[in-house]
């Protein structure tokens, strides 16, 4: 019989269980924290290893109970400050995790983790000028740190320099070739201020140097996309495709570019990935490619009998409402209470800030109306429908949830015939480069009137710019019969 | 009086402190028998038989007949080695005192510790009719008849042993193991948490409370039980040691390592967490983990051969084939003629390009046990590199290999035989990932027709986060990965999961479970990529992928397998993504061309090294780069280059590299100008790998399957002009390429663009070539009506055993 007896001593037992934290196993490491609290008391490291480990384990009320009490013993000690910084700051007090940044700074000014801590804690508190300062201390002090970099360059854009951002990233590059977070950075940052030339330049630039990635090559895609040059587009993809095949953003834009065979719809968690990561600068990226829908839906709007005639319509369901750029253009309207529905909880943070919706709710549009009981007078869907190719499953579940009488107003693209004369995808519609689903007048109108629809409105639009050219649409106007009841 | 006070020590458990007694200088006469007994007593508690032994025929002879000493004397004898002795005078005193159960114990525990069963069974049953409570007795008892299978009786014995002495732990597991064997699986379980609980320090006792856990199905409680005795007693080892087993066993791997490393780092003296530990990083391609754990644990257990040959096992998977071949050899010094350690030492040596030696080693293996497996996959798998291996003889290796292979059988298909319906394609194979297989097959699966075909991979050692592996996993509909199931466990699996197509990804290379397919996965079974040296000799092996340079007509006989001939080659090759670009012709500037060989070194053999030499011989000026693992060991490179000077070709002029990352290995080709292919066996990726670099091969082939994927590659890919007939020609090819810059120059300049257009990166058309070829396979099963066709062995491949068109190149 093999007997096994435990013969490690407390010092040995904690630095493994610092190593094996440091290299993210806090299942390895809680256990053996453990045992040697068994050998020894706690010293000071071990109270920070306990308050880390806690941090990964999920449990943050236990984490700051712990860490309160050590602080209390140990009011000096910089680790255990940084420790709570980062938990309050995962707790939503960001004051206080500033006012521990900042003392774990005060106690130890050589630290460069804890003043670029403190540096992105000032930068989510808008204190951009701040953030800036002590970031910029922390990559004097570590220049080859991406994350202290891309914090930096985070700050200098906040600033109002994007300029010296992309500076702060390109250095960044040159002082760690190898490693694809600055190199992505610097890529986004150029897509972000349209510059999509650079972003193809830098990412061609990775390439060269070894630094493979699917993010990067998606990124390649969509700017030489962007730029017009769908056949390199279509290869970076293809690279993308390689590295990230689990990855649903990549195989949607894959299936876009004609790569492999596309489905009826965006995968949600593509919608998702997307407009999580596009919250921040959605409403501007609209505004600057004259985004024109919340206004045309207004105008529609107008010319409801009801509003026409002063009275109130509501309760109201904007389909997919991102940021609430339709809230915001109706807002003055007699509508609501307005309910907003969208699968990207970053998206639904702006609207709730503009405070115009009633309820938001974070759901799959098809999911949420079939889960739904509630009929709506006026359901809208401003760029909805751009996200799936066969829209009789989403309609006929619209329909379901209006009121007799009531009104689905939405728009698409429209799907053009190419310059051969051939309408592409399987003639209904087609996945487009940039991700989203166009459709023929034609099957539009068949799609409403198969559910059940009247056609009150089906006519073009300009729905916005894109390379200085108008990108045309359809907007309808879609009633439930008054008497299907 | 000393003798009374060590003996005292003696019953206080003490016997080094009854020695220490005793060893003190005598005050009296040494004539005191009861100052030997103590004495030999003492010895015998300490381990010291031989010592023993001798105080105690001494107290004998000094007068003293007691039982007592008597009986201590009898088992002095017995560890001293003269067990016919030692059991004699257990009898003679059983018979003087016939109801005294103590020297039948001690007979009955000699006869089981010397192997006689039967005997031992007898004298435990006569100790049990003097005396039904005795506790040792029916333990040993029980646990002998568990050995042969009769765990209703042990059960019987155990229940009562387990009443008698509730906390006599032993008693509870060997209960367990009884129970285990009737079938009673719940109270198995409850058997080995008792003894867990009586013994919380026995690894064993764990140990098997997980297997009954498993096979009563009730892991998750096993897991929720072992969790909360960790967190309750956070210095004890063995409940993070059983969990790690545990989750090892439900796949949880990740889990399983962290648990693993907690009883490392809690008992870092002990063995069994280390050697365990080893063992799980290893099958989760965490390989330099790995080896510190099986070092460590070779280092804390010296003198156990299996943890050397685990650790020298691992070593050749991180290529480190010089120390691995050391450790071998030095175990087969020591510990002697092994099969398993001559076969790992067979395939190190291959490795080393020890072609000769390495065959010889195998087929020794094959001399000591005729009828196992593993030592003719072992030839199997160094034969092909032989220089004198013919297709026959390759054959001819791997039937006999495949009929030691158990076979179970395992019943007819239920398939439904509907020609064109969408069929369920399984992969089977260990290298699903970034690895010749991997690069070779993925973009085919990619683009096979979903409508068609519908994937599932069965896969053993996964690597969760590998790129290829996820472009794999992307496209299955289940991923099964196959550690945990034996070969009839997975042939079953595998007929659950409804496979109608099997194809074998891994024959029997590292992580290969071709094995399994004797018993048949599907009804319809395909060899392609993966060990793919030549036919897999298997019955059960119904198709093999090929194309009509590979297999031309004249040597489908050498095949066990129909042909699935595709119309382009029989891979895909999946460029990496991050290749750098093709430089110039390095010849032009350098003023000198320089060859290449970057294939595995156990594809030199001294042949192509004379062939080489000569090349070199002819064209002064010229260089050789060999690159691959083996040469970071510097011996190896030396004896390499020794081989050449040899054959009048200067030391200087071969470059050895040693390993490198994917990209700098591609990039290397930046300053090649010509690959020389080995043969008998060829480049495969590597060949694709140089002309994706812009490099072309020169190459011999010959009628095995492994000397003719750099034909098929560079014929694929539209070179032609670049196979030799015979080493003189090979020697006149490379020599006129060599002369001709210019042609070369503008080959490569053009040839990544010609490589992307051509039928071996297209991975469309492959798609669409391997979903026909499948489908083709597919049709002939549903028209041939019979329950499962196994072809007679000795049959050749006829014209209608095709698919697709044969060439008689």
């Amino acid at each position: 019989m093999q007997k096994l007896h435990a013969t490690a001593d407390a010092d040995a037992l904690t630095g493994r269980a610092a190593q094996l934290l440091a290299a993210g196993r806090a299942a390895a490491a809680g256990p053996l924290l453990a045992a040697a609290r068994r050998l020894a008391p706690d010293s000071h490291d071990v109270a920070e290893l306990g308050a880390r480990l806690a941090l990964h384990s999920a449990s943050p009320q236990e984490a700051a109970a712990e860490l309160d009490l050590s602080i209390a013993a140990a009011p000096m000690h910089p680790g255990l400050r940084k420790c709570r910084s980062e938990l309050r700051w995962r707790l939503g007090d960001l004051d206080g995790a500033t006012r521990d940044a900042a003392e774990a700074v005060v106690l130890n000014p050589a630290d460069p983790v804890a003043k670029a801590l403190l540096g992105v804690l000032m930068l989510e508190l808008g204190r951009a000028a701040d953030a800036e300062a002590c970031l910029a201390e922390a990559v004097g002090d570590e220049p080859a740190n991406p994350a202290f970099r891309e914090g930096l360059a985070a700050a200098q854009e906040a600033n109002g320099d994007p300029e010296a951002a992309l500076a702060t990233l390109v250095h960044g590059i040159v002082a760690a070739p190898t490693l694809v977070q600055p190199r992505n950075a610097a890529i986004l940052l150029c897509m972000r201020l349209r510059d999509f030339r650079q972003a193809v330049d830098l990412a061609e630039a990775a390439r060269a140097a070894g630094v493979a990635d699917a993010c990067l090559f998606g990124m390649q895609g969509h700017a030489l996309s962007s730029l017009g040059r769908h056949d390199e587009a279509s290869d970076a993809y293809a690279e993308a495709l390689k590295l990230g095949p689990d990855d649903p953003y990549v195989r949607h834009l894959v299936a876009a570019a004609g790569i492999r065979p596309s489905a009826t719809r965006a995968p949600v968690e593509y919608l998702r990935t997307v407009f999580d990561g596009y919250a921040e600068r959605f409403e501007r990226h609209l505004v600057s490619l004259g985004y024109r829908i919340p206004g045309v839906m207004r105008g529609v709007l107008q010319q409801h009998p009801d509003i026409a005639a002063g009275r109130r319509v509501g309760p109201v369901l904007d389909l997919g409402c991102g940021t609430g750029l339709i809230g915001l253009a109706i807002g003055d309207l007699p509508i609501g209470p307005i309910t907003g529905v969208d699968i990207a909880p970053n998206m639904l943070a702006h609207a709730a800030a503009k405070r115009l919706y009633a309820d938001l709710v974070e759901a799959d549009v098809v999911e949420f109306l079939g889960r739904s009981e509630r009929r709506w007078p006026l359901i809208l869907a401003a760029d909805v429908l751009c996200y799936f190719g066969d829209v009789a499953d989403l309609l006929d579940a619209t329909y379901q949830r209006l009121s007799p009488g009531g009104w689905l107003i939405a728009s698409v693209e429209e799907l053009l015939p190419d310059a051969q004369g051939t309408i592409p995808g399987n003639g209904d519609w087609a996945l487009q480069r940039q991700g989203r689903y166009a459709h023929t007048m034609k099957y539009i109108r068949h799609a409403a009137w198969t559910a059940g629809f009247t056609i009150r409105r089906l006519n073009r639009e300009t729905l916005r710019d894109e390379a200085n050219s108008p990108v045309g649409g359809l907007l309808m106007v879609l009633e439930r019969l008054a008497h299907d009841r | 009086m000393i003798a009374d006070a060590a003996l005292e020590r003696l019953r206080l458990g003490d016997p080094a402190g009854a020695l220490a007694l005793l060893d003190a200088p005598a005050t009296g006469i040494d004539a005191d028998p009861a100052r030997h007994l103590a004495r030999g007593m003492a010895l015998l508690g300490t381990g010291q038989g031989a010592e023993a032994r001798s105080a105690l025929r001494t107290a004998v002879a000094l007068g003293d007949r007691s039982p007592t000493t008597l009986l201590n004397l009898a088992i002095a004898e017995d560890r001293a080695g003269d067990v016919e002795r030692a059991r004699g005078l257990m009898r003679a005193l059983a018979e003087r005192l016939p109801d005294w159960d103590e020297p039948l114990l001690r007979l009955a525990e000699s006869l089981r510790s010397g192997g006689n069963a039967i005997e031992a069974e007898a004298a435990y049953q006569q100790v049990l009719e003097l005396n039904p409570r005795r506790e040792e007795a029916l333990v040993a008892l029980g646990g002998l008849l568990i050995a042969r299978g009769a765990g209703l009786e042990a059960s019987q014995l155990l229940l009562r042993c387990c009443g008698i002495a509730p906390g006599r732990a032993e008693a509870w597991n060997a209960l367990g193991l009884a129970l285990r064997l009737t079938g009673d699986l719940a109270l198995a379980c409850t058997s080995f948490i008792e003894a867990q609980r009586l013994e919380p320090a026995s690894a064993d006792y764990a140990l098997h409370g997980i297997d009954a856990a498993l096979a009563a199905g009730t892991a998750d409680d096993e897991l929720t039980r072992l969790a909360v005795s960790a967190a309750t007693d956070p210095l004890n080892p063995v409940p993070q040691l059983a969990r790690g087993m545990l989750l090892e066993r439900l796949g949880r791997r990740a889990e399983a390592i962290d648990a693993l490393d907690t009883a490392a780092a809690l008992a870092p003296e002990a063995p069994l967490p280390a050697k365990l530990l080893g063992g799980v990083l290893s099958r989760s391609a965490r390989l330099r983990d790995a080896e510190a754990a099986l070092r460590r644990a070779a280092e804390l257990d010296p003198g156990n051969p299996g943890l050397r040959n685990d650790h020298a096992a691992v070593l050749m998977r991180m290529h480190r084939h010089p120390e691995a071949r050391a450790l071998l050899l030095d175990l087969h010094e020591r510990h002697g003629e092994h099969p398993s350690v001559l076969c790992n030492l067979a395939n190190a040596t291959v490795c080393l390009g020890l072609q000769d030696e390495a065959v010889a080693l195998a087929r020794r293996a094959i001399a000591l046990t005729p009828d196992a497996v593993l030592p003719r996959r072992a030839l199997c798998n160094t034969l092909p590199y032989h220089q004198d291996v013919t297709g026959a003889a390759l054959l001819a290796a791997a039937r006999a290999c495949s009929l030691r292979l158990p076979r179970r059988d395992l019943g007819c298909f239920a398939n439904s035989r509907v020609p064109d319906r969408r069929l369920t394609v399984g992969l089977l194979s260990g290298s699903l990932k970034t690895h010749p297989v991997g690069w070779l097959t993925v973009a085919g699966f990619e683009t096979l027709d979903p409508a068609a075909f519908d994937l599932v991979c069965l896969v053993q050692n996964p690597v969760p986060h590998d790129p290829i592996a996820r472009r794999f996993r992307s496209v299955a509909r289940e991923w099964v990965e196959t550690d945990a199931l034996d070969d009839v466990a997975l042939a079953t699996r595998a007929r659950e999961l409804g496979i109608d197509v099997l194809i074998d990804l891994g024959g029997y290379g590292d992580g290969g479970r071709m094995p399994a397919c004797a018993h048949r996965l599907a009804p319809v079974q395909v060899k392609w990529v993966g060990m793919q040296n030549h036919s897999s000799g298997l019955r059960e092996m119904d198709w093999i992928v090929t194309d009509r340079w590979e297999t031309p007509h004249a040597l489908a006989e050498l095949y066990s397998e129909r042909l699935l001939c595709l119309p382009d080659g029989y891979a895909c090759y999946s460029p990496p993504p991050y290749a750098p670009p093709v430089t110039k012709l390095p010849a032009l500037a350098a003023g000198h061309v320089t060859f290449g060989c970057f294939n595995n070194l156990a594809k030199i053999t001294p042949r192509v090294i004379a062939t080489w030499a000569t090349i070199l011989r002819r064209l002064p000026g010229a260089r050789l780069v060999l690159k691959t693992h083996q040469f970071s060991d510097a011996d190896t490179a030396d004896r390499v280059r020794a081989a050449f000077a040899v054959h009048d070709v200067d030391g200087g002029r071969i470059e050895t590299r040693g390993p490198s990352s994917h990209r700098a290995f591609m990039g290397e080709y930046g300053g090649i100008d010509i690959v020389l292919d080995p043969f008998p066996y060829s480049g495969g990726l590597t060949t694709c790998e140089a002309l994706w670099m812009g490099v072309p091969t020169l190459s011999l082939p010959g009628e095995t399957f492994s000397s003719r994927h750099s034909l098929s590659h560079m014929s694929n890919a539209g070179l032609h002009g670049w196979v030799a007939r015979d080493p003189a020609s090979y020697v006149e090819l490379a020599l006129a390429k060599a002369a001709d810059l210019d042609a070369l120059a503008a080959l490569r300049a053009g040839m990544r663009a010609r490589v992307k257009a051509s039928a071996l990166c297209d991975a469309p058309r492959f798609g669409r070539n391997l979903g026909a070829a499948l489908r083709h396979a597919w049709r002939v099963w549903c028209e041939d009506g019979a329950p499962v066709i196994a072809r007679p062995p000795g049959r050749s491949n006829l014209p209608g055993d095709c698919f697709g068109q044969a060439a008689s190149q």
